[in-house]
């Protein structure tokens, strides 16, 4: 969106911030790849800083783009999965403040860096029409707490790739496993499984307040596919929960569902979008 | 005056020679003082550890003089008749710093990179300091010899990773566990390695230890040694639904656990994460059952190859290592520091 100061146009939009952002996740995604080499052992301060370089710029974009429309900037695939990367990136640097935990970044950046890349195609940012028809505070919360709920999905998704690289590594006997920085298992899997209940969490929050603020004044609420896609996820997270802790299903069945689960969000998340009347305003 | 040193170590002579010239702690201030009483040394510092006695000196005499005045030193010392010959070595400079840097930096022990030397070396240069037999030459050394060591420890890998069944398996555990504190091991059979390795994993924090064996007095001795409890070796399956790391070590000519044995377990323990260290042979435990999830086996093999991988990493850092200490010999040995020493 360009915006428009006192008459003059400003070139540099929020895209371009956001832009920005994203140049600095693929740094960061190539630094990560001579430290997933080195074994994570040296300099992740540089990561984060890279990552943290970034996460400046996509909120500028972001500040730019809700300041523009007054209100929560989530009402296109764009702003979506910008929102998305914030609540992840946001998550990361403040763990990463511990400096045992910031080789985590080597595992965010390429996920922030796929993201973004898909955000910023330009089908996904259309030029805004007429106002959605339903807006608010209501609207606005609703979609940040379900967004906030595919972050902590993604980071579950992230310590779920750290598990199962360190598991396969444990089981073959690998020097890797040994020389690595990668937590215990154990404590991987205990990280995953308690995003993936907090996203949870999040995401029965956003999808009641939706029911609430927007099923109740619309015909054909519960038909509409991105209604029922996102039941479909909510189920399917559910389901991992359970089987976690009703059946100790943990361990790597637990992480390839936490992979594959932010997998299937990640591969129809947008299609549905595009279905759904509800949530794709032409 | 020039530094000089003499000594036996492990590379040079088995420990029954270098027994007979070890240093009783209390004995080495009166040793000093001989050797600055005889005019052999100005200054002087006695290691005298396990693996190595030697002698560092800083003299007015010629290496060739230094060196037989020494080794007399030490025969007449110790009251040794007979030679002393390829089990001694002799170095002068720059070679004597450069032994010491070596040393220091654990380049010159049994278990290559090693921090225990460091703390033996400063113990030997205090006990020489505060009986002043240590003066400008000896200081500067042996305190640069220290603060190489230290650069050696930050700047390369050579005292990274376990070299030792023992502590690689203490180090699988923490791979695998968040804290070993939650943890209990059980130890079937008791063999050396096993016990070893059961030590280490208490020593880390384990919650505690349980041990089977079908001698129960020697389960119940190691048990009241290690703090832990004695279980009839038959009852050692119905463990598994506590403990989390199981030591295996038995005599027996068979497989004691296997796919079909520990899968009931397994369920039994509601699928927690299991490490098995089989360090007994013939084996103990089928190796079929690392297919099982949330089961981690390892056999003797398996840790020692990863403890001999890490003793590689150690030997491809020497060369680094061996640099630093050229670069500080050659600095301590310039006309200036000489001058101010």
């Amino acid at each position: 969106m360009i915006l428009i100061y006192a008459g003059r146009v400003n070139w540099f939009t929020d895209r371009h911030w956001f832009l920005l952002a994203v140049i600095f996740y693929g740094l960061s995604t190539i630094y990560s790849v001579s430290l997933w080499r080195r074994g994570f052992r040296k300099d992740n301060r540089v990561n984060y800083l890279l990552l943290l370089a970034g996460f400046g710029c996509h909120v500028t974009a972001m500040g730019l783009r809700g300041f523009s429309l007054q209100q929560c900037p989530v009402n296109n695939l764009f702003e979506a999965t910008m929102f998305v990367g914030w609540a992840i990136v946001t998550a990361y640097l403040v763990i990463g403040l511990v400096s045992g935990l910031r080789f985590l970044g080597a595992f965010v950046s390429p996920l922030m860096f796929f993201l973004g890349v898909f955000a910023l195609m330009p089908a996904l940012d259309p030029p805004h029409g007429p106002k959605p028809e339903f807006t608010g505070a209501g609207v606005s919360l609703h979609a940040a707490f379900i967004l906030q709920a595919y972050g902590a999905f993604g980071l579950a998704a992230v310590a779920g790739l750290m598990y199962l690289s360190q598991e396969h590594n444990l089981k073959f006997h690998k020097l890797r496993a040994f020389a690595s920085l990668l937590p215990p298992i154990q404590r991987l899997e205990i990280i995953s499984a308690r995003l993936l209940r907090n996203g949870f969490i999040l995401l029965t929050v956003g999808l009641v307040i939706g029911v609430i603020v927007i099923g109740q004044h619309k015909d054909g609420y519960f038909t509409d596919v991105k209604v029922i896609w996102s039941l479909l996820v909510w189920a399917l997270y559910l389901g991992l929960l359970v089987m976690r802790w009703k059946f100790a299903q943990g361990g790597r069945r637990f992480a390839w569902g936490a992979v594959a689960a932010f997998a299937f969000v990640l591969l129809t998340f947008w299609g549905t979008n595009l279905l759904s009347p509800l949530h794709h305003h032409p | 005056m020039s530094v000089v040193v003499i000594g036996l170590s492990h590379r040079s002579c088995p420990v029954e020679v270098r027994e007979r010239f070890a240093f009783a702690e209390a004995r080495i201030p009166e040793a000093l003082q001989a050797l600055r009483g005889a005019g052999i040394a100005e200054e002087a510092v006695i290691v005298s550890t396990c693996n190595r006695v030697e002698i560092y000196a800083a003299t007015a005499l010629e290496p060739g003089p230094a060196f037989a005045a020494l080794k007399q030193f030490l025969l007449d010392f110790h009251a040794v008749t007979g030679g002393l010959n390829t089990e001694l070595y002799a170095l002068a400079e720059p070679q004597s710093l450069h032994h010491l840097f070596k040393v220091a930096g654990g380049l010159d022990s049994m278990v290559l990179g090693e921090t225990e030397i460091l703390g033996q070396l400063k113990k030997a240069y205090d006990l020489a300091l505060q009986h002043r037999h240590t003066g400008a030459r000896l200081n500067k050394a042996f305190q640069r010899a220290f603060n190489t060591a230290k650069q050696i420890r930050t700047d390369t890998n050579i005292q990274r990773g376990s070299i030792s069944i023992a502590s690689v398996a203490v180090e699988l555990a923490e791979k695998i566990f968040t804290s070993l504190g939650e943890h209990e091991v059980l130890v079937l059979g008791a063999g050396d390695t096993s016990e070893k390795t059961a030590r280490a994993l208490m020593s880390r924090g384990a919650r505690g230890v349980v041990f089977a064996n079908r001698s129960p007095e020697r389960a119940q001795l190691l048990a009241a040694e290690l703090g832990g409890r004695a279980v009839p070796f038959e009852d050692w399956p119905a463990q598994f639904d506590r403990v989390d790391i199981a030591i295996s070590s038995t005599s027996a000519p068979h497989f004691i656990l296997d796919p079909p044995r520990l899968e009931p377990l397994m369920k039994q323990r509601r699928h927690r994460p299991l490490l098995l260290i089989d360090i007994a042979v013939p084996r103990d435990i089928d190796p079929a059952v690392n297919y099982l999830e949330n089961v981690y086996l390892y056999n003797v093999d398996d840790l020692q190859t990863i403890a001999d991988d890490y003793l590689k990493l150690r030997h491809d850092e020497i060369r680094r290592c061996e640099q630093i200490i050229s670069e500080k010999v050659m600095v301590l040995l310039t006309p200036q520091n000489l001058r101010r020493q």
